[in-house]
């Protein structure tokens, strides 16, 4: 009874479009209350004391820092030299930049931990180099906002680092580690079709005629790029720092380049840097907070058990199961982000983890392709939104170009529920 | 479908006027969250350096630094809240008649103010048990409410920015100029 008004009370009201934290706060504080009504303060002290402390981890503190370092390397000028190396090696010819954007997509996905921010970077060069060379915006866009969805995968990761939080038992390390091969994986099963589409429609007729750029001028530029993910990557493989720390080191390698190498920011730029990344940091942070509420409230009134039982028992199979997950995931990755994904469903989903003795680092992978995939799946696809606007075209043109890219995603999605090594592989080959 | 000239939700269509300044200037919760993110930086920062060159690990960074992390989710928060900014579902909330999305807006900032009026007063409980028992931070041992007195405190000023949003009528208050949010960021503010 009280569990149906829980979850009736938030799913209204964010359908309402209140603040979905607000949403999660409110129904949890209202469902304690219902449940202690006998008790002094109706129990609602539990609402400051979970607020606080599911705010109060020293690894959630790695979210505002990657969130810096996006927006930092975003502005960095590392982008733009990494395409022109990328261009001198690979040369010049109809779906080459297509395959330059993924490649230099998952590149920048070694560096900053959130998609949208590479969107804003690799499109920010590439959507114009690729309408110069005759590609029509829409394809573009699509390809960038693809392109931009491995980097969730592909360490360092904000979407991992949210669900380590959630989930005990499953290490940012551990994580960070099982994406890399499923992100590679993401990225080559991307370059498929967009070189297909590009051959198929006649696009970029007129690259093979730009220049090509200087094989070892390109590389001496992009130097400081490439070595940004050996220094995040290498850093945390070989003890130096926690993703915290690691983060923290490519803030300032990033400003060090950007300012002093490159010269493409100055000291009063950081200002606005720090503050808009502070206010992304709060958005996702309060969520997190609130929705400590909502998990407690879960716990104490003992619903998820009997459901999970309900399942269980309906005779679907571990499978069957596992394919009804994932459509709800698809169905919600309409509607919903990322972040919110994570904080609702993993704690509904916790019980049946531990009933079918699915891997949490296995199943935090899949569940971060699938919020990939929803970042490029229109109506609600956040690398879209950024894409589609640096390219001035709205997301319905894309529809037609993202939806092979989508398909060949979920082509990996699907190897990666058969095969859980090609998760499980490399953290245990480095031994997390 | 509603009229041409009030569906699409870019800024100059959807309100010939300029967006409302808050009455209470939002520029104290940006540049305080400029201050805390500078700080939370500098802090891990030198605690890599210090560690990396004398083997020593100050034990206090890491209390300092979640206090400041909780405290920059809600100071920027109350910022992202007069200005409309929090994650929310856009899908019903933003279309239809002019009326019915400013009735939403209002209904969203009024259910914000009133979870977090419940959320100072109930932590003021907390805080008075903080001090009441003299309990002390298990890192460095300082007084906990010296940390605990800064949840009641903003809170509050997040429940009044939600007031402030919903006399306004539920429209957003203006950017900064000199603290601007890039489109980028916004769009990813809209789903993280």
């Amino acid at each position: 009874m009280i569990a149906t008004l829980l979850f009736a009370l938030f799913i209204i009201t964010m359908l309402l479009g209140v603040p979905i934290g607000a949403s999660l706060g409110l129904a949890g504080a209202a469902a304690i209350a219902l449940a202690n009504s006998q008790t002094q303060w109706f129990g609602l002290l539990a609402v400051p004391q979970n607020f606080y402390a599911g705010l109060g981890k020293y690894p959630l503190l790695a979210i505002p820092m990657f969130v810096l370092v996006g927006s930092i390397f975003d502005r960095s000028g590392v982008a733009a030299r990494l395409v022109n190396f990328a261009t001198a090696i690979v040369g010049r010819g109809p779906g080459m930049l297509p395959l330059i954007t993924i490649a230099v997509a998952m590149f920048m996905g070694g560096i900053s931990g959130s998609g949208p921010a590479t969107a804003a970077a690799v499109g920010g060069v590439m959507i114009a180099a690729m309408t110069k060379a005759g590609y029509p915006k829409a394809y573009s866009a699509s390809v960038v906002g693809a392109a931009a969805a491995t980097d969730i995968l592909i360490p360092p990761s904000v979407a991992f680092i949210v669900y380590s939080v959630l989930v005990p038992g499953a290490s940012v390390p551990a994580l960070f580690a099982a994406g890399m091969v499923p992100g590679i994986l993401v990225g080559l099963a991307l370059i498929g079709p967009a070189v297909w589409l590009a051959r198929k429609h006649g696009m970029g007729k007129s690259e093979a005629d730009l220049p090509r750029p200087p094989l070892l001028k390109s590389f001496i530029e992009s130097i400081w790029g490439l070595l940004a993910p050996v220094v995040i990557l290498g850093g945390m493989r070989m003890g130096w720092f926690t993703p915290t720390e690691a983060a923290v080191v490519a803030v300032f390698y990033g400003l060090f380049v950007g300012m002093v190498i490159h010269r493409t920011m100055t000291w009063r730029d950081l200002f606005p840097i720090l503050k808009e990344s502070g206010e992304l940091s709060a958005v996702i942070l309060i969520v997190v907070a609130l929705a400590g509420i909502f998990a407690f409230s879960l716990s104490t009134l003992a619903v998820i058990d009997p459901i999970t039982q309900a399942i269980v028992n309906s005779g679907l199979g571990e499978y069957g199961v596992l394919t009804l997950v994932v459509l709800l995931l698809v169905v919600a990755g309409m509607f919903l982000d990322g972040i919110s994904i994570f904080l609702i469903f993993v704690p509904l989903l916790w019980p049946l983890m531990q009933h079918y003795h699915w891997d949490t680092v296995w199943f935090g992978v899949l569940l971060t392709l699938m919020v990939a995939m929803g970042q490029f799946t229109p109506p609600m696809a956040v690398n879209l939104m950024v894409s589609c606007r640096i390219a001035g075209v709205s997301m319905e043109t894309t529809v037609r170009w993202v939806m092979p890219l989508v398909l060949a995603m979920g082509v990996v999605v699907l190897m990666v529920i058969v095969w859980p090594q090609l998760a499980l592989w490399l953290p245990q080959a480095l031994g997390f | 479908m509603p009229a041409p000239d009030s569906s699409p939700p870019t800024p100059a269509a959807a309100s010939p006027e300029a967006p409302p300044q808050a009455r209470v200037p939002l520029a104290i919760e940006d540049w305080l969250t400029v201050i805390i993110m500078a700080l939370l930086a500098l802090i891990t920062f030198a605690n890599v350096l210090v560690r990396y060159f004398t083997d020593v690990s100050f034990a206090w960074t890491e209390e300092v630094s979640v206090f400041l992390m909780i405290l920059l989710a809600m100071v920027a928060s109350s910022g992202a809240v007069a200005r409309n900014r929090h994650i929310r579902i856009e899908f019903f909330a933003d279309s239809g008649p002019e009326k019915r999305q400013r009735a939403l807006a209002v209904l969203g900032a009024a259910l914000v103010a009133l979870l977090f009026i419940g959320m100072a007063v109930l932590s003021v409980r907390l805080v008075w048990d903080d001090i009441r028992y003299g309990e002390t931070s298990p890192g460095i041992g300082v007084p906990q409410w010296w940390y605990s007195i800064w949840l009641p405190i903003v809170s509050i000023a997040i429940a009044l920015r939600a007031v402030g949003l919903m006399l306004r009528g539920g429209r957003a208050a203006a950017e900064n100029p000199d603290l601007p949010t890039s489109p980028e960021v916004l769009d990813e503010e809209r789903a993280p």
